[in-house]
């Protein structure tokens, strides 16, 4: 028996807003590159489970490249992040506003 | 050809003894003035020769320097068109030009005066933007030059510019005839939209705009005449271009400036008056005559602008005192015959007495001048008197001039002048509304015989009336020598075109019209003959058929009758001063019909209004708006810029809401619900 796919979808919806309920409330820039990873993996739930559904492994490459992409992604961010710390002493990025008007 | 090899150094050469002045003029033994006379001597050669080659059945046209090369063959270039016509006005312009300078070294020179090579600068510039106006082949070349003359006229005017009376007087000229030449700007960009060329003669795949204007009258050519009919439009571009003929050839009714013109040094009054700033103008009609001979309307106005100018400037004339304002107004009054010429169609009539007039009329101020040198700078006619037996030479070269001026026989300018008034009332007959040009014209050769021949005998005849005339110094050669060719010239120049004559006798002698008729050499359709076809045939007006003996004797007896009554009046050892017996006549006449107060008073009371509404509005309306778009992007830029927060969250949640209104857009805009 298999899992209909709309559970699929409904989970990684789920991990999608809880991915951007994180980035939208959250002050610590570590907490935005986790939230960032969770909707990363839900898109790449949704690859799977269509890639399952049509019997086609080209959504299982994409997953594949996906977690290349979030792997670059957090060595860049962490970058980013430590680069944060050294200039202003935090990880907050409310307080990182020195770069506007 | 060689003659024509050399056409660009007839306008080059004074240009060189102008950059020569300028720059080493003051550590030259006669501070320019040798470069100056050598360079006019040199043009008036070169001139002669290209006389001479085009007498050979030959014209030249060369463009020189093309600076906008268009696709659609319209064409901004400098070009040089040597047909009978230009090659006789650089005859005449480098002739008066090199006697000019000769003058100036006793006017100048032998006077002590100082800014020397300023003033030989100014008369080479003035010197090359004349000739170089004069071969100019299109219009907009015609117009640079006539802007250059126009300048260099405003350099000379105020040559002793620490006076109070020179510098406004310059100032007046070049406002005046720029209020003219602005019109004239209006006309070349005109002339440009509307043919695409600004040729005046269709040489050498070029193709002239009056040839194209006629195409285009007779429905063979398709030009853009900006919704109006072809006839219109062609009358408004002529009138355009005339306003500038207007002002600098000194018509009513922007004459005013030429009398104040006399400010400036005499030799360059001379200058101006024969050869150059005042027969631009004219000369430019008659350059490009095959366009205005297509309009009657033009045609007309002309010829009343020119009649009424002669008769109103010859009664101010009458009642002058100073000898150079009597000369002024002469100057006006003569280019209004050539423009009535012009508005019958008589271009060899216009032509002739330009010539005529020139020689006539620098022999006058020249002769003035020497007068005011041999008298201390004296210029009131009732402080001279008696100066015939102590300067023989000016006075019978003086005399000679006067004659010509005045319209007597055998004297060049009665040739020329009975012309203008035969042709005008050949014209006349047949077309009524001419015979008031004529009649206008015909009137004023009364008032011309008068007031020149009040100025002679106030000048030379009688006695001294000053210790100045009475101690009149000698004069040297540099003076006498332009007289008594100018002298000669104004005797005979007149016989190249005796018209009476060859209807009488039947002799073959009106070389002049031959000239210009192309009989020796002349560019297709710039010749009086076909000038005179579109006259009759285009404009329409028939000619009557009369012999020129009646009107040549009506011309000179009128003449004569103006010569004898100032004869009786003023030929009187001790002259009285009539002129307070014409009352209130004498006043608007010295006042010049109070035609400056009436330009002031326009200026006064329409223009300067006028000027502050426009300015109001400028810096209101029109700066209003500028400003009111900067400050609306400020004001919005500085309220639309606090979105940046520079926040992170904030710029995730855009574009996550950005991302949710374009869905739910999308699922509106495709039905999804």
């Amino acid at each position: 028996m298999t899992v209909p796919i709309e559970y699929y979808v409904l989970l990684s919806a789920g991990m999608f807003c809880i991915g951007l309920f994180g980035i939208l409330t959250r002050r610590n820039a570590l907490m935005f590159l986790m939230s960032v990873e969770l909707m990363l993996n839900a898109a790449n739930i949704n690859l799977i489970a269509f890639a399952l559904l049509h019997g086609n492994l080209t959504g299982q490459t994409f997953a594949l490249f996906v977690i290349a992409l979030a792997a670059a992604e957090v060595a860049i961010g962490i970058g980013i992040i430590l680069g944060l710390n050294r200039n202003f002493g935090d990880v907050d990025v409310t307080e990182a506003t020195t770069m506007r008007w | 050809m060689a003659a024509f090899d050399f056409a660009p150094a007839i306008a080059l050469l004074p240009f060189v003894s102008f950059l020569i002045a300028l720059t080493v003029g003051k550590h030259l033994p006669k501070k320019g003035a040798l470069p100056g006379i050598a360079a006019t001597a040199g043009a008036l050669l070169l001139s002669i020769w290209a006389v001479v080659a085009v007498a050979g059945g030959e014209y030249h046209h060369a463009v020189l320097y093309e600076w906008v090369a268009a696709e659609e063959a319209l064409s901004f270039h400098f070009g040089i068109l040597i047909d009978p016509l230009s090659a006789m006005m650089l005859v005449i312009v480098s002739l008066i030009a090199f006697l000019v300078h000769v003058f100036s070294l006793g006017y100048m020179n032998d006077e002590g005066e100082i800014g020397l090579p300023r003033y030989y600068a100014g008369l080479g510039l003035f010197t090359f933007s004349m000739l170089a106006f004069v071969y100019a082949d299109n219009l907009l070349m015609a117009f640079m030059f006539f802007e250059l003359v126009g300048l260099c006229s405003f350099l000379l005017i105020g040559f002793w510019f620490r006076e109070r009376a020179p510098p406004s007087a310059a100032k007046k000229a070049f406002l005046v005839t720029r209020f003219g030449d602005y019109f004239f700007l209006i006309g070349v960009v005109g002339v440009f939209a509307t043919f695409g060329t600004g040729m005046f003669a269709s040489v050498n795949g070029f193709e002239s705009f009056p040839e194209l204007a006629e195409a285009a009258l007779a429905g063979e050519a398709d030009v853009n005449t900006f919704g109006f009919a072809a006839e219109t439009w062609f009358s408004i571009l002529g009138l355009l271009v005339l306003g500038g003929v207007i002002g600098k050839s000194a018509q009513f009714p922007l004459h005013t400036w030429l009398p104040d013109a006399m400010e400036g040094p005499t030799p360059v009054s001379a200058l101006i008056h024969a050869a150059t700033m005042v027969a631009a103008g004219v000369y430019l009609v008659a350059r490009m005559y095959g366009f205005y001979a297509l309009s009657p309307t033009l045609l007309a106005i002309i010829a009343f602008v020119g009649g009424f100018t002669a008769l109103f400037a010859a009664t101010m004339g009458v009642v002058k005192n100073d000898v150079k304002q009597v000369l002024a107004y002469s100057t006006i009054s003569q280019y209004g015959y050539m423009m009535v010429a012009l508005g019958v169609g008589a271009y060899v009539a216009a032509t002739f007495h330009l010539m005529t007039h020139a020689f006539f009329k620098a022999l006058l101020f020249l002769g003035a001048g020497a007068v005011i040198i041999a008298t201390h700078h004296e210029q009131n006619m009732w402080k001279m008197g008696g100066l015939k037996d102590r300067l023989p030479v000016t006075y019978w070269t003086f005399l000679v001039g006067s004659l010509a001026l005045a319209g007597i026989l055998p004297f060049s300018g009665f040739w020329s002048k009975d012309e203008v008034l035969y042709d005008a009332l050949l014209i006349g007959l047949e077309n009524p509304i001419f015979l008031g040009a004529y009649a206008m014209a015909l009137l004023a050769v009364f008032f011309t015989g008068f007031y020149t021949f009040r100025m002679v005998l106030l000048t030379f005849h009688g006695e001294p009336r000053s210790d100045h005339a009475e101690n009149a110094h000698a004069l040297g050669w540099n003076v006498k020598f332009p007289l008594v060719v100018l002298g000669v010239l104004a005797a005979v120049a007149g016989f190249i075109n005796m018209k009476p004559v060859e209807d009488l006798t039947g002799a073959e002698i009106l070389y002049l019209e031959y000239w210009l008729d192309g009989e020796y050499g002349a560019v297709e359709g710039l010749t009086y003959g076909a000038y005179n076809t579109l006259v009759a045939d285009v404009s329409g007006l028939g000619a009557a058929d009369i012999g020129p003996l009646l009107p040549g004797v009506i011309a000179l007896a009128v003449a004569v009758a103006g010569v004898a009554l100032a004869w009786v009046l003023y030929n009187d050892p001790e002259p009285e001063e009539h002129t307070a017996r014409l009352g209130a006549v004498r006043d608007l006449w010295y006042n010049n019909y109070y035609q400056d107060e009436a330009q002031v008073w326009l200026a006064r009371n329409v223009t300067l209004p006028l000027s502050r509404r426009a300015d109001t509005f400028d810096q209101g309306v029109i700066d209003g708006v500028v400003n009111g778009v900067g400050s609306v992007s400020l004001t919005g830029g500085d309220r639309l810029r606090r979105i940046q927060t520079g926040l992170v969250t904030n710029y995730a949640a855009l574009i996550a809401l950005g991302l949710v209104v374009l869905l739910v857009a999308f699922a509106v805009v495709g039905g999804w619900f």
